[in-house]
């Protein structure tokens, strides 16, 4: 009797252990993203040129986003189509593509602040919700999602008003190969030539 | 959450006719060529874009950019610079006021009784201590805003999204949406009222109203729509997977808005007996 009771404890305590496991990373998830949207503020509103601020963007971008993960997930099914020279070009293309948005809108988000949410696990990642205020501008909603969140945090995702960053750019890639025989050459051009229009 | 108008780039209100002109040109224009069957990869991604009608729907879209480009915009624009952003936000608040009985009675056809209760206790709160709804009073009270129409409304229901649809003037859609849209123009008392002899106050107020709803959300994604046009290889797609996205978030926060009617103060007998 005595051990069966011990059993069903036993079950129910590691039942319960993957939870306090998950809530714990969820914890932690939202300490990152804290620390990163602080990080990002303070670059966005402080002093220092379009060019010094391009340098500390790229740096937080580097440290806390996985960038090849997101251009993997972004090329969807024609990375595996992709030969190992043409995956190289496009990574440090789409790197330099994400470095150029985000410093675009420098300006845009001037002045910008934000409020932590509640943060909650979702299958192996975490999802952080914050609201982001900008001056002149309704609040917005914007969730993280954050892989590994209790080892090796990175955010591989950014979720505004319900719409995820990397999907949209996924779509907007697919719909530009289609149009182009599903020619990765022609988009990894299309990428460079809007890198070099916007700096 | 609030309403992201960015994916309507749209004049609301404007003539009816032509929407419903654009649906019959919908039903006989060009269809996007479907993958060949032996590249299974390429069917998934063509059924999951779901937008049969690509050709004619990105012929829309150039015609509402070109509109936009010379009229909406510009108004924009102009708005921006002329109006200080405290009264564009109270003009704002005016306009989401008048929209609250479209809103309470999907609400209601959505069975969704505190969202119901939000709405109309906005509305009165706003119309009277928010000054006619210059000021939204209602939310620092605890009655924060929601979007409902009857596009949600319907998918509430069972009703499926169908294929992507670029209308003109009205912007992204699907006949989901289309008909929703539809369905809340007859929903608004706004639109029954006025009709008598003496209009001419009506009318007025009618064009007014739909022509500031226009410049305000266009306004109000000024930014992000330029972002967007500057940054996307295939501006149209971007749009596409946006609207969709949103609207399926909308939908999901309608869908999972199962508060409790009994408000908090009130001790149910359930509770009553446990303590």
């Amino acid at each position: 009797m005595i051990t069966r009771r011990y059993l069903l404890s036993f079950a129910a305590l590691s039942a319960l252990m993957p939870l306090s496991v998950r809530a714990q990373s969820a914890d932690k998830a939202a300490a990152f993203i804290k620390s990163t949207g602080d990080q990002l503020v303070a670059v966005v509103n402080g002093p220092g040129s379009a060019s010094a601020k391009r340098v500390q963007m790229t740096k937080i971008l580097d440290a806390d986003v996985d960038v090849e993960g997101i251009g993997r997930f972004c090329l969807g099914r024609y990375w595996r189509q992709a030969t190992p020279e043409q995956q190289k070009q496009y990574l440090s293309v789409f790197h330099e593509v994400l470095v150029t948005n985000i410093t675009a809108k420098l300006g845009e988000y001037q002045g910008v602040t934000f409020t932590m949410g509640r943060s909650r696990p979702q299958d192996e990642e975490a999802v952080v919700s914050t609201t982001v205020v900008r001056p002149n501008n309704p609040p917005a909603a914007v969730d993280w999602i954050v892989a590994n969140p209790s080892t090796a945090p990175k955010i591989i995702d950014v979720v505004a008003e319900g719409t995820s960053l990397r999907l949209t750019q996924r779509q907007d890639y697919a719909s530009y190969l289609t149009h182009n025989n599903g020619k990765l050459d022609a988009l990894i051009t299309a990428m460079k030539n809007q890198v070099s229009q916007s700096s | 959450m609030r309403s992201l108008p960015c994916l309507r780039l749209s004049f609301f209100g404007a003539p009816r006719l032509l929407a419903l002109s654009a649906l019959l040109v919908l039903g006989i224009s060009g269809c996007a060529t479907k993958p060949p069957a032996d590249d299974p990869e390429a069917v998934a991604d063509y059924q999951q874009t779901n937008d049969p009608l690509e050709p004619t729907n990105r012929v829309f879209y150039a015609v509402n950019n070109g509109l936009d480009t010379v009229i909406l915009r510009p108004a924009a624009l102009a708005y921006r610079y002329a109006v200080p952003g405290v009264v564009r936000e109270g003009v704002h608040n005016v306009l989401s006021n008048i929209g609250s009985p479209v809103r309470l009675a999907n609400d209601v056809l959505e069975g969704k009784p505190r969202r119901a209760g939000d709405t109309t206790m906005r509305f009165l709160i706003n119309t009277t201590a928010g000054l006619l709804g210059i000021f939204d009073v209602a939310t620092k009270w605890g009655y924060p805003a929601h979007d409902s129409d009857f596009g949600m409304t319907l998918a509430l229901w069972g009703v499926p999204e169908g294929p992507f649809l670029f209308l003109p003037i009205l912007g992204p859609s699907d006949p989901r949406d289309a008909a929703g849209f539809g369905a809340d123009i007859v929903l608004d008392p706004f639109t029954w009222i006025g009709t008598g002899p003496n209009r001419t106050g009506w009318t007025a107020f009618k064009w007014s109203r739909q022509g500031m709803n226009a410049v305000d959300s266009r306004e109000r994604v000024l930014d992000a729509v330029d972002q967007i046009k500057k940054t996307a290889l295939d501006p149209y797609a971007t749009f596409r997977s946006l609207y969709r996205q949103h609207r399926r978030a909308q939908i999901e926060d309608l869908r999972k808005d199962n508060r409790s009617t009994v408000p908090a103060w009130f001790t149910s007998p359930a509770n009553a007996s446990t303590n």
